[in-house]
């Protein structure tokens, strides 16, 4: 008898909680891009804000303004500027306000 | 649903703060109704999708959620046909502007109170920002309390968006930077 069933039996509980660990299939999902600062120069920040088919990168400054909620994870950053990003993993994004999901990536690479 | 007899028709975040009928304007008043709301959201709800035009996508996912192996049931949700019934409406696609009065009459069709969730890249304002035809953004057209991003959000991540959205799981989106984990700490480039 699986142990689930047993337990749901003792504890006279039908229903189970969100899941506590991620299941397997999290692995394999896309997920939206994590920066590395210090690989990303001037230089890099503009190619990957052109990359971008859904415009949830743009420049100001000397800070990367990412736009979470915009991101398709479709990895073309990725492809870009390899050894400036790598995928976050995270994927349980959801969020009560929308500026939660704007993010600010410091280019601490040189500028030029 | 008591909190919803007494007139209100208020969602749980601050995107529907500004539909108060009532007129109950102090933070504590909203605080406690937000409190009441989310007991009661917090048992049992029925989902009405609104697809307003996605690429169906996203629609997949959330058809996953009814399958065995995430079975949304045992959470205590459920999907209803008619938004007469539903308490949470999940919103996807980027709100084709010839779909604003049937998105307009589907939000008034729900009792209160309700959520209302945007779920997927064209729904939060990312594929289509400046397209004539689309607002490109669900929060134009209806208060948005919860925003699930991903393209299309995996079925756990739906999940995690309803569970955020009736106050049982806490977002972390807040907390990340998305700043890749060996350039955190230190600082200096």
């Amino acid at each position: 008898m699986p142990f689930w069933f047993a337990r749901g039996l003792r504890r006279g509980v039908v229903t189970t909680r969100y899941p506590a660990r991620s299941d397997g299939s999290a692995a394999f999902l896309p997920t939206p891009p994590a920066f590395r600062p210090r690989q990303l120069t001037g230089q890099t920040a503009d190619r990957l804000v052109a990359v971008c088919p859904s415009m949830a990168l743009r420049r100001q400054d000397d800070v990367l303004i990412f736009d979470v909620g915009a991101c398709t994870a479709c990895g073309r950053c990725a492809e870009a500027a390899p050894d400036a990003i790598t995928p976050s993993g995270e994927f349980e994004l959801g969020a009560t306000a929308r500026s939660a999901l704007v993010k600010r990536i410091p280019i601490r690479g040189e500028t030029r | 649903m008591n909190a919803g007899s007494d007139g209100t028709r208020t969602g749980i975040g601050a995107g529907s703060a500004g539909q108060d009928p009532a007129g109950q304007g102090t933070a504590e008043v909203a605080r406690q109704l937000r409190d009441t709301i989310a007991a009661q959201f917090g048992r049992s709800l029925h989902i009405r999708t609104l697809d307003t035009g996605s690429c169906a996508v996203c629609e997949q996912e959330i058809r996953l959620l009814s399958a065995p192996y995430y079975d949304l049931h045992r959470l205590g949700f459920f999907f209803t046909p008619a938004p007469r019934h539903a308490d949470l409406l999940l919103v996807t696609g980027p709100m084709v502007r010839a779909f604003d009065g049937a998105a307009r009459k589907t939000y008034e069709a729900m009792p209160g109170p309700k959520v209302v969730v945007a779920t997927g890249a064209c729904a939060l304002g990312g594929v289509y920002p400046a397209d004539p035809f689309v607002h490109g953004n669900v929060g134009e057209v209806l208060p948005v309390d919860v925003w699930i991003p991903g393209c299309p959000p995996s079925p756990l991540a739906l999940l995690q968006g309803l569970g955020v959205a009736v106050g049982r799981l806490a977002e972390k989106t807040p907390g990340l930077t998305f700043i890749a984990g060996q350039d955190i700490p230190g600082g200096a480039g």
